[in-house]
C-alpha cells in the first residue's frame, strides 16, 4: 500500500485512459502526459498502461507501507526518499515506512508541470469500463472516483513486488529532450485544421499559426483556456452540439481558444478551428499555467508519423530497459 | 582458451586502434594491451607487496560497464552528480552512461572521496574506460 500524506488536492489515479466509451457519453480521462506514465511503467517492467498517480500540485508526499519499487517521471520535481535525493525518470526502491517527497518542478531543461508516481505492479484500483483512470465528472474510476486526499491508502497490484535483481537503478532520457518541438524557442504542438477552420478570417488564422498563446489560470484537466490574438469568424456561427475529443480547439464567441484536454466532456457546441494531434497532447499536458505554446499546422500523414515516432520511442525504451533488467 | 586463439585475437587487435581488450569467462581472464607497435598479454594483477590496510587506501577508479555516452549530470539537471572532493558512499551514482534512451549509473565501488572526473561530459566511452577517480576513506575515518 501507499499512503497519501499531503493535503494538496488534484492528484488523481490515471492510466492511459478509458477509450471506447464516448458512445455512452463517457470521456477518456487518462494521464495528461501518457509518455511519462508509460515511461515510468516501462522502467518498472509494468504494462505501459498500469495505473499511477498523476501529481499536478506540489509539494506532494506519500509513505510506502511496504517495500516497493517505484519510478517518478514527468516533471523533475526534486524528489527525495526520506532525505536522499532521487534522480528523475528513474526506477528506485523504497523500504516500508519510507516517505517520498515531491517538490516544486525544476524548469531549467524542460518546463513541465506534472509528475507521475508509478509503482511496480501498478495501483490496484478497480477497472471501470476497462480503465483505472479517475473520471472526475462522473465520480467513478480511479480511487473512489475522486482526487486523492490525505490519509488515502492505495493498494498495489502484486503487493509492491520488488522487480528482480536488477529491477531498479536505471533511468530513461525524458522524451521531451529526445523529441523536442519548439518554434522560436517556444514549446509547440502540431494541429490539424478542423471542420470550421475555413469559417475564420484570414487574419485570425494567420495569428493562430504565427503568435504565441498563453496558458491561462483557467486551465486544468478538462481544458486549457488560452489567451492571445482575438480569433473571429467571418460571420456568426451557430452550431448544434456535436461530439468532441481531447485535443479539439474550440473558439467561443469571445475569440479566445479552448483546447479540450483528457477530462473533456464528449460533446460541445463551439466552432472548432483545429485539433492538437494525439501524439503532441502530452506536450500541452505538461505546459505550465502562465507559459506559452505555439501551433504548427500539420497534415494527417504528419500526425500519423508523429504517432509512429512516439511508439518507436516507447518500443526502444522497453527494449533497452528489458535488456538491463534481464 | 587455446594458444592459437590467443594469437588470433592478438593479430586482430594489432590491426585496430583499440588499446585494450579484456575477455572474462567463468574460469579465466585474458587481457591484451595494444600500444600501436605490438600486442602483449597482461598478467593478472600482481600480488601486492603492500599490506592489506595500505592496499585498501590505494586510489580506485570507477569504469564504464558498457559502451555509452558519459554524463556528469542528469540531462534534466544543471548540477553534476558529484564534484571533486565530495564524499560518496559505496553504490552512489558518480555519473551516468547514456545508451540510446537508457540511462545507467556509474557507481562508487566503495566509500570514498571523489578525486576527479577523467572524461568530459557528453563523451562517448567504451567498456572499461576509466571515468572517475576515487580516494578511499580510511576505516572509521
Amino acid at each position: 500500500m501507499i499512503e497519501i500524506l499531503s493535503a494538496s488536492a488534484l492528484a488523481t489515479v490515471q492510466d492511459l485512459g478509458r477509450t471506447g466509451a464516448l458512445q455512452w457519453g463517457v470521456g477518456t480521462s487518462g494521464a495528461m502526459d501518457p509518455l511519462a506514465l508509460a515511461g515510468g511503467n516501462i522502467l518498472l517492467g509494468n504494462d505501459e498502461g498500469a495505473a499511477a498517480i498523476e501529481v499536478p500540485v506540489f509539494p506532494f508526499q506519500v509513505r510506502f507501507t511496504e517495500d516497493c519499487s517505484f519510478a517518478v517521471t514527468g516533471a523533475d520535481c526534486a524528489a527525495r526518499l526520506d532525505d536522499m535525493p532521487l534522480l528523475p525518470w528513474w526506477a528506485h526502491e523504497a523500504h516500508a515506512g519510507q516517505v517520498l517527497h515531491l517538490g516544486l518542478p525544476r524548469q531549467g531543461h524542460w518546463r513541465a508541470s506534472r509528475a507521475y508516481l508509478c509503482v511496480a505492479g501498478g495501483l490496484d484500483v478497480p477497472a471501470v469500463l476497462g480503465s483505472r483512470s479517475t473520471q472526475l465528472r462522473g465520480a467513478f474510476g480511479g480511487h473512489e472516483g475522486r482526487a486523492l486526499r490525505q490519509g488515502d491508502r492505495l493498494p498495489v497490484a502484486g503487493g509492491c513486488a520488488v522487480g528482480g535483481r536488477r529491477g531498479t537503478g536505471h533511468g530513461l532520457v525524458p522524451p521531451a529532450l529526445s523529441m523536442p518541438l519548439q518554434v522560436d524557442g517556444v514549446p509547440a504542438v502540431r494541429v490539424l485544421p478542423a471542420a470550421e477552420y475555413t469559417l475564420f478570417t484570414d487574419a485570425s488564422l494567420a495569428a493562430f499559426w504565427s503568435e504565441p498563446w498563453k496558458i491561462t489560470a483557467q486551465s486544468d484537466r478538462y481544458g486549457y483556456r488560452l489567451s492571445g490574438a482575438r480569433l473571429e469568424p467571418k460571420a456568426d456561427i451557430e452550431m448544434r452540439s456535436h461530439g468532441i475529443v481531447p485535443g479539439v480547439i474550440q473558439v467561443p464567441s469571445g475569440g479566445q481558444p479552448i483546447v479540450q484536454m483528457r477530462d473533456a466532456q464528449p460533446t460541445g457546441g463551439y466552432p472548432k478551428l483545429g485539433t492538437v494531434i494525439d501524439a503532441d497532447l502530452w506536450r500541452l499536458g505538461q505546459a505550465p499555467i502562465g507559459s506559452h505554446v505555439r501551433f504548427i499546422e500539420a497534415t494527417w500523414d504528419e500526425a500519423v508519423t508523429a504517432q509512429d515516432h512516439a511508439s518507436r520511442w516507447l518500443d526502444e525504451a522497453r527494449r533497452l530497459v528489458e535488456l538491463q533488467r534481464s | 582458451m587455446h594458444a592459437h586463439e590467443l594469437e588470433q585475437l592478438a593479430a586482430w587487435l594489432a590491426g585496430t586502434d583499440i588499446g585494450w581488450l579484456e575477455l572474462r569467462g567463468p574460469n579465466e581472464c585474458v587481457r591484451l594491451r595494444n600500444d600501436g607497435v605490438r600486442v602483449d598479454a597482461v598478467p593478472d594483477d600482481p600480488p601486492s607487496s603492500l599490506d592489506a590496510a595500505s592496499a585498501a587506501m590505494q586510489p580506485v577508479v570507477a569504469t564504464a560497464m558498457s559502451v555509452g555516452v558519459f554524463l556528469h549530470r542528469h540531462p534534466l539537471q544543471d548540477a553534476p552528480l558529484v564534484r571533486p572532493g565530495a564524499r560518496v558512499r559505496a553504490g552512489q551514482a558518480l555519473g551516468l552512461l547514456r545508451i540510446g534512451a537508457l540511462l545507467l549509473p556509474v557507481t562508487a565501488p566503495k566509500d570514498a572521496t571523489v578525486a576527479g572526473t577523467l572524461v568530459a561530459h557528453g563523451e562517448t566511452v567504451g567498456f572499461g574506460t576509466p571515468l572517475v577517480e576515487l580516494q578511499p576513506i580510511a576505516e572509521g575515518g
